[in-house]
């Protein structure tokens, strides 16, 4: 090989190596520029009754006490920095958690689409998860409809008198679920299949990130589980001051 | 640990009017995602590479690895969006199984390159605010563009608490990696638990130690912060307006060409 010849092998392959470093698997964050724009401006409305919903809640309790505000502040810094980490896997690529599961049961849903809001931004600004053309999309996914259900179910759960940590466990796996479903949904929604239409869409969706998902639902469960076990054994009084041991 | 963060204060063009950054890249972005086109999208690819890059001194190899981040989403969807199950074959490729046939058409291929490119730019976009203004910058602009002032607040808040946190889970997992925390899936697993645990309620007690702090110096609600602002240049609107319109005119052209 001649020097000139070496030097472009060498260049190729630096420019592979900086491509082939297992990119992050993500929670279903759809990326930039994905969705077309009647798409991102749709998700943002139906957002926003959520949000006010959530400004309000945040507005009121600040109002009581000052201390508040600071508590929500942390908390939405807890949920960035749990997103951020990178969570024990099996397959060797990093992956991360959601959080939304943790986040509804800990500070309630209201709060959390607001807090989930913010952190979707940090997370596109500071991570490059995610984007601010779909932040209304993923708003909604993530920050809304995940903690809703995470919510309800749980709620379900204590109803029915059922063990608390199982029902942590439903309600993280199936919030995780529902997460991803939803987004599916936007995806198929936004790009509807040309044989069978949004429904052969949906499909081919749900499939596809099925793969990375379901794993990640299950490993999301069992951690929030795990995390709760830990708060309750050594976090009472932090834990009132949320609010999550009266409610 | 967030490397963006700590590229947004080291990059060159971090003194540019932070405003004239924000409306470059938004606007731009919403030209790329709302035309659709690809002579648009292959120039705002090349100007934020170029600006961000060379520009701004961000290396260019870490930079292409952040464009590499989005890529296992933008694969796995553009594959949903351009391979057909079907029982009858489509016109660019057809891979028979059983039955069905593993199929795609010329007019999806198209429209997934379309998406391909449009999406990568609208990341470039991104980054390109991303890596050259710092987060209280970002914070400055929304906060003239009237963004309700609690929201601010909290984002200010959260973004010093995120050091804070990432500071403190840092500490933890080096304590549990050198006690053998991570030794096999199920230690690990256990590990992360405690230490999200813990970190909550270190969590709590910073922020119980920062608002005994704040109010003994008369917090009442709101916080002030001084910005340091630097003015807009004429020169450089005038080229952020020349970009816009050169972006439009592709996308015109790009309309009537086909």
């Amino acid at each position: 090989m001649t020097v000139k010849q070496r030097k472009i092998v060498l260049a190729s392959s630096i420019i592979a190596l900086s491509f082939g470093i297992v990119p992050t698997v993500s929670a279903m964050h759809i990326m930039e520029g994905f969705l077309p724009p009647s798409h991102c401006i749709l998700w943002g409305i139906l957002c926003i009754p959520f949000l006010i919903a959530g400004f309000f809640s945040i507005n009121r309790t600040r109002k009581e006490h000052r201390k508040t505000l600071l508590i929500f502040a942390m908390a939405g810094a807890y949920a960035f920095v749990l997103s951020a980490l990178k969570i024990p896997s099996v397959t060797g690529s990093s992956s991360h958690m959601t959080g939304t599961g943790l986040g509804a049961i800990l500070f309630g849903p209201a709060a959390v689409s607001i807090l989930g809001l913010i952190v979707l931004i940090f997370q596109a600004v500071l991570l490059a998860h995610g984007g601010l053309t779909t932040l209304g999309a993923n708003t909604f996914s993530m920050a809304i409809a995940g903690p809703l259900l995470t919510y309800g179910v749980y709620k379900l759960c204590q109803k029915m008198k059922m063990n608390r940590l199982v029902s942590i466990f439903l309600a993280a796996f199936l919030g995780d679920l529902f997460t991803y479903c939803v987004t599916s949904v936007q995806l198929a929604f936004s790009h509807p299949s040309e044989v069978g239409g949004m429904a052969a869409s949906l499909a081919k969706f749900l499939g596809i990130f099925a793969v990375t998902q379901i794993p990640l639902a299950v490993i999301e469960g069992i951690l929030t589980v795990i995390v709760i076990i830990g708060l309750e054994s050594y976090a009472k009084s932090e834990l009132k001051e949320l609010g999550y041991l009266s409610r | 640990m967030l490397t963006i963060d700590k590229f947004s204060y080291l990059s060159k063009l971090r003194y540019i009017n932070a405003a004239e950054k924000f409306s470059f890249a938004v606007i731009t972005l919403i030209l790329c995602v709302v035309s659709r086109s690809v002579c648009a999208a292959a120039i705002t690819l090349f100007a934020a590479g170029f600006l961000t890059v060379y520009k701004g001194k961000i290396p260019l190899f870490r930079y292409l690895r952040y464009l590499a981040v989005p890529v296992v989403f933008l694969l796995f969807s553009t594959l949903a969006v351009f391979v057909n199950i079907s029982r009858t074959p489509l016109d660019l490729f057809a891979v028979p199984v059983g039955s069905f046939y593993l199929t795609g058409s010329r007019a999806a291929a198209a429209e997934g390159i379309r998406l391909i490119l449009t999406a990568l730019a609208g990341v470039s976009c991104l980054y390109f605010l991303a890596f050259n203004t710092p987060m209280p910058d970002i914070l400055n602009v929304l906060l003239k563009l009237h963004c309700p002032k609690l929201l601010i607040e909290l984002m200010l808040l959260i973004y010093r608490f995120i050091f804070l946190l990432l500071d403190i889970a840092s500490a933890l997992s080096c304590a549990q990696a050198s006690r053998l925390g991570n030794k096999d899936f199920r230690t690990s697993c256990r590990s992360f638990g405690s230490l999200l645990a813990v970190l909550l309620v270190l969590a709590m007690k910073r922020s119980n130690a920062l608002y005994d702090a704040m109010e003994s110096r008369c917090y009442d609600g709101t916080i002030r912060v001084l910005n340091e602002t630097y003015p807009p240049r004429a020169g450089e609107i005038a080229a952020i307006i020349g970009f816009e319109l050169l972006l439009a005119a592709a996308w015109l052209l790009e309309v009537y060409m086909l």
